[in-house]
């Protein structure tokens, strides 16, 4: 499909697929790591005034 | 300011400058902005797929579609950084330094991709992987730049004592985005003279540039979702850091 040129075309769009999947990844298990960690906190009864009104 | 300027500043979009609201804010934005993402990376894609082979690079031009978008987002994101930085500078906001960090990350890797893929481009296209040309090395320059300011932001224990340090790196460091933009305008490159963002009519056939600015506004959508999300996420983490203080606080009091 690439021709002569497949060798650098494929490589250039794993690399991309990997970096961005990677970022956002990182993103969604540190969402839920960070909310586990906050329910935790507050079920032991701390929590921000902020977050009480 | 007058009173009537800060009761307008209180509402619209200063309203979301508060952490919480901010939170809201995102929680409620961030799946409109990933639909987005899928929908152009879709079109992007398609787009790109579909374009007929350039005369001159053949089917390389694929690599352009994906290269130049994050080289753009590059820079980009550094000045989003930038404002940020002004933002931590001159109204010491908080938010601002967590826009800053947030966004640090996701501009080293957008940074990384160019340099990649402008590498697997280069190969076949000018017969070497690296140059030391003007372009290549600027951005190479606000790789370590970026690295620098992801370091200097984890050298300090508390979230705000570094805010003002790496504000003004990041203001500092904003030198070189102009000169990545005009480097080859300036200086003899391997790299051709802007062709898209030019004062008249792009120089790209249409058929190139449109697939490329539909992966461009995917790029950008991304790094938006992403940036709130790291946001939300830097939030946590320094509510997570104060409610563990108090708890330690509680415990010491015991």
């Amino acid at each position: 499909m690439f021709g002569e040129h497949a060798a650098f075309i494929i490589p250039s769009y794993i690399i991309t697929v990997v970096v961005l999947a990677a970022m956002t990844f990182k993103a969604i298990w540190e969402y839920k790591a960070r909310k586990a960690e906050l329910q935790k906190l507050e079920d032991e009864g701390y929590s921000r005034r902020s977050e009480n009104g | 300011m007058t009173t009537q300027a800060v009761e307008k500043n209180t509402g619209g979009i200063w309203a979301l400058a508060n952490p919480t609201r901010f939170t809201n804010f995102a929680n409620r934005a961030i799946p409109m902005f990933a639909i987005a993402t899928v929908l152009l990376f879709a079109v992007g894609l398609w787009l790109s797929f579909n374009a007929p082979e350039d005369y001159q690079q053949g089917a390389t031009v694929l690599i352009m579609f994906i290269h130049v978008p994050a080289a753009w987002l590059a820079m980009m994101t550094y000045s989003v950084m930038s404002v940020s930085a002004l933002g931590t500078i001159v109204w010491r906001h908080p938010l601002a330094d967590v826009s800053l960090k947030a966004a640090a990350p996701l501009g080293a890797a957008f940074t990384v991709l160019a340099l990649a893929t402008g590498s697997l481009w280069g190969k076949p296209m000018w017969g070497t992987w690296w140059e030391w040309d003007a372009r290549m090395t600027s951005v190479l320059i606000l790789l370590i730049i970026y690295l620098g300011l992801i370091a200097l932001s984890k050298a300090f224990e508390e979230p705000s004592e570094s805010a003002q340090p790496v504000a003004v790196l990041t203001l500092t460091g904003f030198t070189i985005i102009p000169i990545i933009k005009f480097s080859v305008d300036w200086w003899n490159t391997l790299h051709q003279p802007a062709s898209v963002s030019r004062f008249d009519k792009p120089a790209m056939d249409a058929v190139f540039l449109y697939p490329l600015l539909t992966m461009a506004l995917a790029y950008m959508a991304l790094f938006f979702t992403l940036h709130m999300m790291s946001m939300r996420n830097e939030i946590m983490s320094r509510r997570i850091r104060s409610l563990k203080k108090a708890k330690a606080q509680q415990r010491k009091a015991k």
